[in-house]
């Protein structure tokens, strides 16, 4: 490790730091303009590309008008008025009521800090009144507030109390109620629950002790640097960072590691704009994180990553317990201390998440993660202790070997373990590896350049600062002109009309970072959410997380409620004939033959064109009333587009089902859909019409249920997935499991290598499953129609050649897959958490639908019936 | 023993033990040590360990911080303090 030496002037005396906060020179009030200035590109920059929450945007524009006004305030003033714009914040976040409960509580437990007792009275105190929170976090007791003040109130005392205490205890001087106001309610915690844990003492000693200005340009220099890390998190998380169960060749793995722990890049850029934020109003704290990345051993990643972290389990874990330990030796000691702090991260990891998002996750792998952690740096302090690494106060060698080794090679490891921590389970995670052994042509070029271009960055020490002498920076090195640079530079690149003509693709691109949307993968988990409990609260990505907790806790799966029946068939369950309920706010009607439909009779009425739709839930219509969903809306809309002169009259018949996947539309067709005697049969499924076929699947097999089919049975046995139905262990691997069953354990395949094995086969099911509905619905007189719709997504789906493979099958296919496009989606879907069309989406659909059977009238040999309609979408 | 006396004795111990070969003129009494990145937390035990054998006191859990041994001279300045009591 180097020094990183003065960057700036030294510490100024006590005289000198009053002269120095206030603004007297012009240079001084022009610095004030300019910083402000860049604040408003930092503001422009966060609508631009939609960054973070609504309450983060008017968070900053407090904090940017409040900047110049507190910077030219007298000294004495600024503290409380940056109290008061802290609290100020609140309000603006939660409104007048849940504002005013948030900071109640708060101030509640400032005060049972302050009692005048001991603070052995006091500790027990604030521990009965934390279970007390904890109780209403959970909602076991009614309160008057709203349960999202939780995290964030949570956030601003669940670690910081200790340390204010520790201060209480030890600091010689009393905090004024200015600075404990500001400490504990500080503004940008308002927006932040994932915050970092500032030192009490650091964050009182470092206020205002260099020339503000100083202290302003480096507060930008770090706003720049976070919004430039959120950005690049973006592009990571939606273009990057893939789906675990998904990961085909050597490529796909190494993309993976890589992504997974580059997506730590939207907490650096949180933390960066956090503390960036605070040095605008004279609180220079220290970097959250140093080159994380560059970490040359695990010590030096501990070191390095979430700095704030460190210093507080060094100051009240670490420490305390070397002092304790160190009757039994130095080494003990350390050891012991080392073990201890990351026992504890663990711990409060799963503390900190049950105030941010409920539960008190102790999975496996967290466990697993931190468990190694330690091991390795425990093994990397005995050996600093044996060998001290070396340090240098001035420049280094330009470029190392042993460096750019040690880098990479921590870094490799960091991404294994860190992909250990992201994945669902150990099981989930051994999956991945599966993939190590597909190279495709390309892998190991790519492999290549990665490590080489890794090499050649990491050789060079980056944490080097020459000593500072008299002479100034040259302009470009001057924070004020690198943060401007790379905030205009920000804003060029998200004004995507200046470079589209020429660069449509990188345009492109930069346009799918300047929305707020879910990854494929979440897109998908999200989609799953609709039909089954995501109790994997702290797995979630940030994104994700902040759909699910939109929603409403009534807001359930069809599968909970009593339109469900399960079945012990290749359908696996159905809708309850003659059941009636609320769903998700509606009225749902099942008829008697377990359609979501009014009912029907059996008999195909005289001169009528009948429609069998079949789908899953946007066919059922999830969260629309009883007679909103799309086949009625397509029924009304054809009786009334018909012709005149026609004694055609349509009939359409909602097949659909939550959560149905592509199989089972092809078992309820054969059941009971045909025997309807449709002229048509819509089979309507989404873009990602994989996801739903793998569970169904899996559950088949697992269940040991039949599968009536046997050419997918055929498929499915060639996979090797029978493995799963067995009463044994869940062992992975093939060979693992001979060995098992050799020594006499029974075993069976765990479920997430039963996934990935299907997965590889998935195309050949798809395929299987749309050539019989499509020959099924034939040999019975009927016209196949596949249907591509999706959900009102933010962006259109890929399509991955499912139309072209339904129309290969013998489909005639509509595609729907871009209705949604050029429309205002938040009018047509049912809400931030659901994106199912709603009664207005469904119309719009029906529209679609008509135009195109009109297109195809021949086709669906629709001889009369139709007429033309001008103007059609 | 005065704070000039153990300021000299510290940057000798730091020279010798964490900055073998560096220009001892770069180890100013102000140059920060531990928010500067130079000790970590085993060199400030070692330093630690220093301090309480050459001058015969117990550091305390929470003594062991930037605010008292971030600088030689703020190192001094604790170390004078502490032998007083």
């Amino acid at each position: 490790m180097t020094a990183k030496g003065s960057t700036s002037a030294a510490p100024l005396g006590a005289a000198d730091l009053r002269a120095s906060t206030q603004i007297t020179s012009r240079e001084e009030l022009w610095t004030i303009v300019v910083i402000t200035v860049q604040l408003a590109l930092a503001l422009l920059i966060v609508h631009a590309f939609q960054l973070e929450s609504r309450t983060f945007f008017h968070v900053m524009v407090l904090a940017a008008v409040g900047f110049p006004f507190h910077a030219l305030l007298p000294a004495r003033l600024r503290l409380p008025m940056f109290a008061l714009l802290s609290l100020a914040s609140i309000v603006v976040a939660f409104g007048a009521r849940d504002g005013f409960f948030l900071i109640m509580l708060g101030l509640v437990l400032i005060g049972l800090c302050h009692l005048p007792v001991p603070m052995a009275v006091r500790v027990p105190l604030l521990l009965v009144t934390a279970a007390l929170f904890a109780v209403w976090r959970m909602e076991l007791l009614p309160a008057p507030w709203s349960v999202a003040i939780w995290p964030i109130l949570a956030s601003m005392f669940m670690f910081r109390l200790a340390l204010y205490l520790h201060a209480l205890k030890h600091d010689g001087q009393r905090p004024t109620p200015a600075r404990t106001l500001a400490y504990f309610f500080m503004l940008p915690n308002t927006c932040f629950p994932l915050f970092p844990v500032v030192d009490y003492t650091t964050f009182t000693n470092t206020y205002f002790d260099r020339g503000a200005t100083q202290i302003y340009e480096t507060g930008m220099r770090w706003i720049a640097r976070g919004l430039f890390h959120l950005i690049l998190y973006r592009f990571v998380y939606l273009h990057l960072a893939g789906d675990p169960t998904a990961l085909h060749t050597l490529g796909d793995l190494v993309q993976f590691l890589l992504a997974t722990f580059l997506l730590y890049l939207r907490v650096s850029g949180q933390f960066h704009l956090i503390t960036g934020t605070l040095h605008l109003f004279g609180f220079r704290l220290p970097e959250t994180h140093h080159l994380y990345y560059l970490s040359s051993s695990f010590t030096d990643f501990w070191r390095r990553i979430n700095i704030y972290w460190k210093d507080f389990m060094m100051k009240l874990v670490y420490y305390p317990s070397y002092f304790w330990w160190r009757r039994w030796g130095g080494t003990t000691a350390i050891v012991a201390a080392t073990i201890t702090v990351f026992l504890l991260t663990w711990l409060l990891h799963s503390y900190q998440w049950f105030w941010l998002r409920g539960g008190f996750p102790l999975a496996p792998q967290d466990g697993l993660f931190w468990a190694i952690l330690a091991v390795l740096v425990v093994q990397g302090s005995l050996r600093e202790l044996k060998q001290p690494r070396r340090r240098t106060l001035g420049r280094g060698p330009a470029w190392s070997a042993s460096l750019a080794v040690r880098t990479v090679a921590t870094f490799t490891v960091i991404c294994v373990l860190w992909s250990l921590w992201s994945t669902e389970s150990v099981a989930a995670w051994l999956m991945i590896w599966l993939a190590a052994g597909n190279v495709a042509p390309g892998d190991l070029w790519l492999l290549g350049v990665l490590v080489l271009g890794g090499l050649l960055v990491a050789g060079r020490a980056w944490s080097v600062h020459p000593t500072p002498d008299a002479s100034p920076h040259p302009f470009y090195r001057r924070p004020t002109l690198q943060s401007t640079a790379l905030l205009v530079g920000l804003l060029v690149v998200g004004t995507t009309d200046l470079y589209a003509w020429s660069s449509p693709r990188l345009a492109a691109v930069v346009a799918s970072l300047q929305r707020s949307t879910l990854s494929a993968r979440d897109a998908a988990l999200k989609h799953r959410g609709y039909y089954e409990n995501l109790d994997n609260a702290s797995r979630m990505s940030a994104n994700l997380w902040s759909v699910q907790a939109a929603r409403p806790r009534h807001w359930v799966g069809l599968s909970s409620t009593a339109a469900w029946r399960r079945r012990d068939d290749f359908l696996g369950g159905d809708l309850q004939p003659g059941a009636r309920i609320v769903f998700n706010d509606q009225p749902l009607t099942v008829n008697r033959w377990g359609m979501r439909d009014r009912d029907r009779a059996l008999e195909k009425p005289k001169h009528t064109y009948r429609i069998a739709v079949l789908g899953p839930s946007h066919v059922m219509g999830s969260a629309v009333a009883d007679g909103d969903t799309f086949s009625d809306a397509l029924e009304r809309r054809l009786n009334r587009e018909a012709d005149q002169k026609s004694t055609i009259r349509y009939e359409v018949l909602n097949f659909g089902v939550a959560g149905f996947s592509l199989v089972q539309q092809l078992a309820m067709l054969e059941e009971r859909a045909l025997q309807f005697r449709p002229d048509a049969v819509f089979i309507t499924d989404s873009s990602g019409l994989n996801g739903p076929i793998l569970p169904h699947l899996i559950n088949v097999v697992a269940s040991r249920t039949t599968i009536p089919y046997p050419e997918l049975e055929a498929i499915i046995g060639q996979t090797g997935v029978r493995a799963l139905a067995g009463d044994g262990v869940p062992a992975p691997f093939h060979s693992v499991r001979s060995l098992l069953n050799a020594a006499g354990v029974r075993t069976r395949m765990p479920f997430h290598e039963a996934n990935h094995r299907l997965r590889l086969s998935i195309d050949d099911v798809r395929r299987w499953t749309l050539r019989r509905l499509a020959e099924v619905t034939r040999q019975h007189g009927a016209v196949p129609v596949f249907v591509a719709l999706d959900n009102v997504l933010e962006s259109p789906a890929v399509h991955r050649g499912v139309l072209e493979e339904a129309a290969a099958a013998g489909f005639i296919v509509f595609n729907l897959l871009d209705v949604w496009q050029g429309r205002e989606k938040d009018s047509l879907r049912i809400g931030a958490w659901d994106d199912h069309p709603n009664a207005a989406g469904y119309r719009v659909v029906a529209e679609h639908l008509v135009t195109l059977m009109q297109q195809s009238r021949a086709e669906l040999r629709l001889t009369e019936g139709l007429r033309d309609v001008p103007g059609s979408p | 023993m005065d704070t000039h006396e153990i300021e000299t004795a510290v940057r000798e111990f730091i020279l010798q033990e964490f900055l073998p070969g560096e220009d001892p003129a770069q180890l100013t009494s102000t140059l920060p040590l531990i928010t500067g990145r130079i000790l970590d937390s085993l060199a400030t035990l070692k330093l630690v360990a220093f301090l309480e054998d050459t001058y015969g006191f117990e550091f305390a859990a929470h003594e062991v911080s930037a605010a008292n041994l971030d600088t030689i001279e703020l190192i001094g300045s604790f170390v004078a303090v502490r032998r007083q009591k």
